[in-house]
């Protein structure tokens, strides 16, 4: 479904970020993407979405390689949550942003709407459609942000530190959101409790490389491996 | 600067709307051809960015006084003309219908008066020209020299431009009975201080960006990105050796005098500026400490020699207006102060 | 409490006034906007010495204010900042105008008070009606009713935009400026040696703000239009009220409705 081939990318020229970086992502897989600050998951978050293109190598989305012709297509399949909801969320209430994405993809009005409510009730925020972006709470709008990226049907789900700055109550809803999306997931994040519970394999990046990829039971119990690069242990293996 | 509705007729305004409704038409049409659609969402934050900068306090060393950031300058510098103006334009509305700032009748004349000048005038007339040229010589130490110049510059004259049709269109709406000369005296020596002061504060900032990231302003000289970095005390020390450059004397005088519309209002003669009030203690029925400065002026008043009060000579009129002229000579004192706040405050 | 802080609170404060529910708040955007430029127009049009004549221009304020339940005190606390521009230019007025025209006891009333109060009514008046406005119409339904009079879309939705993010970027300011004055104690603003990086640092914030923006409007395949779930549809009641509204301010400026009524009982 998503594939790195050997792909290398820099920001600045002999400093580079990702690479010769090659992973494969099967459909319906959950993937966690985890490695400390700097290690390059921002990047291929990036990459994957067409934001930034690589130097060299070549990605594949959905079997069709990466090209600015293909994009508009591809990113039809790609959703990506933001990390920061407000950045997501730029317009004034729910339902405007839930139907942004498929008006723009050619839904009708009604269409759009019927699919809105459609993802609203599935995750429970069927109070939140009329609500005001700037007036709702930051576990609202986490929720709302999930919300418009499902309303745009997408096979793909990137996600970027999703549960970040939530309290437990709504960090549990948001993992158990997750866990019920049948999509191919990616999700990057130092929230390892939360990886465990959501994916059921672990790329460990480190300088722009992989330094581990496997089942997440195995990665995340390495407490030498995690030290190695800058992380600990989830807090339930601390027993 | 923000006109409020009350102060302007509707054939003003209206014609002051047509006037930047063109513009805006310019600008939307300019943008659309460019085809960028990166610049919408670059816009809006910007624009919401300096919709809270302008609230931030800058205290002037010396002084008690605060000075703020001049948005149409930096918008244009940060955007160009015409997405800084459509920006601006979206500030000013934003400000009148939730702060009250301006009014919606005057939207027009205030998006005239503070986005046009500073975004038109400011960036083809004096940012890029200055940009452009070889001013400071070659290099990043040039360039910053030159973003220095061109923001107080480009401050000060906009908002002279601002202030003198602030002036222009309250004088054409027949509002008020202060007659043309006095009203420019009184508005454009404040206004000189106030963009001294928003000039820094822009050269300031947008020299700190262009240290950190050059690429974001107009009319740099990209191959020179990242070479020659400065430290931001020097950069400072530049900007107020160009600052005293410019505003000459002004600025010496501008700092003794935090107050400004107190100043230009009743300021001494020797400074060659209440001259041109047109003050006169004897038309005006007012016995106080200003108004015998003001009949020391007198005598060189140039703009209203002749101006013949109505009802001037009739006794009752004079006591009855004396009494009432001092209970508001008071009360004028209490807003001069609160205007004077208004303005250092409240302009865009 | 800084200046940015109270902004937050001022914007605020209309979305909960907005959040009533009235008949005023019902009205559609396009004819609420009509009907108050209408009367701002009207208002400021009337002569600087018609006094009388302008009084009766209260009626649609008290109006407003009686049906939408919005509290007259908000609207007042935001005079502030319009009255001191207003009087500074209009106190003049007395001093150079000084025709009399009426006597009360041994106080001569001049032309020139009578133009200033007219002024400082005017203001007053119009920035009552645009209050009531922004108080009973959410921002999205003001743009609605702009697009619907073919403000040119590209402004419609940077004004949206920019609306959305005065209030995100106005709390980072404020955020910023508490955790600067926290370590600058006795100051009142930012002093001049972090002039540029105050501002600076959080204008290069707001730049990755915007990238993450527009990555996101582009990922949700936006390609230059932006479509609203708002629409604005003009209903026939709306029609005949927003007409009835500006008929009767038309009528107020042609006829004088103060002096007819007072010569009733004169």
């Amino acid at each position: 479904m998503l594939e790195f081939r050997n792909v290398s990318f820099s920001y600045e020229k002999e400093r580079p970020v990702i690479s010769d970086l090659s992973f494969k992502i099967e459909e319906g897989e959950t993937v966690g993407l985890i490695g400390a600050n700097g290690a390059g998951k921002s990047t291929v978050m990036k990459l994957f979405l067409g934001l930034l293109m690589p130097d060299s190598g070549s990605i594949l989305v959905d079997g069709k390689e990466l090209t600015k012709e293909v994009l508009s297509d591809v990113r039809k399949a790609l959703g990506f949550v933001l990390q920061d909801s407000d950045d997501q969320m730029f317009m004034p209430t729910v339902i405007d942003d839930m139907m942004f994405a498929p008006l723009n993809y050619g839904m009708s009005r009604e269409e759009a709407e019927a699919k809105a409510d459609e993802v609203l009730e599935k995750l429970g925020l069927t109070e939140l459609k009329n609500r005001y972006n700037h007036r709702i709470s930051g576990g609202e709008k986490r929720m709302a942000a999930i919300a418009t990226i499902l309303a745009m049907e997408p096979k793909v789900i990137l996600m970027d530190e999703p549960t970040a700055a939530l309290d437990p109550y709504n960090r549990r809803m948001v993992i158990n959101t997750i866990k019920e999306l049948p999509q191919t997931k990616v999700i990057t994040s130092h929230d390892l409790d939360m990886i465990m519970d959501t994916c059921s394999r672990v790329i460990l990046l480190s300088k722009g490389r992989v330094a581990a990829d496997g089942p997440a039971e195995e990665i995340l119990k390495d407490k030498d491996l995690l030290e190695a690069n800058r992380m600990e242990l989830p807090l339930r293996y601390y027993m | 600067m923000h006109m409020a509705d009350a102060l302007l007729a509707p054939a003003v305004a209206g014609v002051m709307y047509a006037a930047s409704g063109v513009a805006a038409g310019h600008s939307v049409i300019k943008l659309k051809k460019d085809e960028d659609d990166k610049k919408l969402p670059v816009m809006a934050v910007t624009a919401a960015l300096v919709f809270a900068g302008q609230m931030i306090n800058f205290t002037i060393p010396g002084t008690g006084s605060s000075g703020h950031i001049c948005g149409g300058m930096m918008l244009s510098a940060l955007l160009g003309p015409q997405a800084g103006f459509l920006s601006m334009i979206v500030i000013l509305l934003i400000q009148c219908l939730f702060f009250a700032d301006g009014g919606l009748l005057a939207l027009g004349a205030n998006i005239w008066n503070m986005a046009f000048y500073g975004c038109f005038v400011g960036y083809y007339l004096i940012w890029r020209p200055i940009m452009r040229s070889k001013l400071f010589g070659e290099g990043a130490k040039g360039q910053r020299g030159r973003i220095i110049l061109a923001s107080i510059l480009g401050c000060i004259i906009t908002l002279q431009l601002g202030a003198f049709s602030v002036v222009l269109e309250t004088t054409l709406s027949g509002i008020t009975e202060l007659p043309f000369g006095a009203f420019a005296a009184l508005m454009l020596p404040i206004h000189l201080a106030i963009g001294l002061v928003e000039g820094i504060v822009t050269a300031v900032v947008l020299c700190f960006i262009y240290n950190a990231r050059p690429d974001l302003i107009m009319d740099v000289d990209k191959s020179l990105i990242g070479s020659g970095k400065k430290s931001l005390k020097s950069v400072i020390a530049i900007v107020a050796v160009v600052a005293l450059v410019i505003g000459g004397g002004l600025s010496l005088l501008a700092s003794s005098n935090p107050d400004g519309l107190e100043w230009a209002l009743f300021g001494n003669a020797e400074e060659g500026y209440a001259e041109n009030m047109g003050l006169d203690e004897d038309d005006f029925g007012i016995a106080s400490d200003a108004a015998d400065k003001a009949e020391s002026i007198q005598e060189s008043t140039s703009f209203l020699p002749d101006y013949a009060f109505p009802d001037s000579d009739s006794p009752l009129g004079t006591t009855v207006s004396g009494i009432v002229g001092s209970a508001i000579v008071a009360g004028l004192a209490a807003v001069i102060c609160l205007a004077g706040g208004f303005f250092r405050k409240k302009k865009a | 409490m800084n200046k940015l802080e109270t902004a937050l609170r001022d914007l605020s404060e209309m979305d909960r006034l907005n959040s009533i529910d009235s008949p005023v708040h019902r009205m559609s955007p396009l004819a609420k906007f009509l009907i108050t430029i209408a009367y701002i127009a009207v208002t400021v049009s009337f002569d600087k010495y018609q006094l009388s004549n302008m009084l009766v221009m209260i009626l649609y304020p008290a109006f407003m204010f009686s049906l939408s339940g919005i509290p007259v005190r908000t609207c007042f606390y935001k005079l502030r900042i319009v009255l001191p521009l207003v009087m500074a230019v209009g106190l003049f007025n007395p001093f150079l105008d000084r025709v009399p025209v009426m006597r009360i006891g041994s106080f001569v009333v001049t032309a020139g008070m009578i133009s200033m109060v007219t002024l400082m009514l005017k203001g007053v008046f119009s920035l009552t009606a645009s209050f009531l406005l922004v108080a009973t119409t959410p921002m999205d339904c003001i743009c609605a009713a702009l697009r619907k009079l073919h403000v040119p879309s590209m402004l419609v939705t940077l004004l949206l935009l920019t609306y959305r993010y005065a209030g995100v970027l106005t709390e980072e300011a404020s955020v910023m400026t508490d955790a600067y004055l926290l370590r600058a104690p006795g100051q009142k603003g930012v002093h001049i040696s972090a002039w540029g990086s105050f501002l600076g640092q959080l204008l290069l914030r707001s730049m990755d703000r915007a990238d993450d923006l527009y990555a996101s409007m582009k990922l949700r395949g936006f390609s230059g239009e932006f479509a609203y779930a708002k629409d604005v549809k003009l209903s026939a009641s709306d029609t005949v009220l927003m007409v009835l509204c500006i008929g009767a301010f038309i009528l107020f400026r042609l006829v004088n409705i103060a002096g007819l009524l007072g010569s009733l009982f004169v």
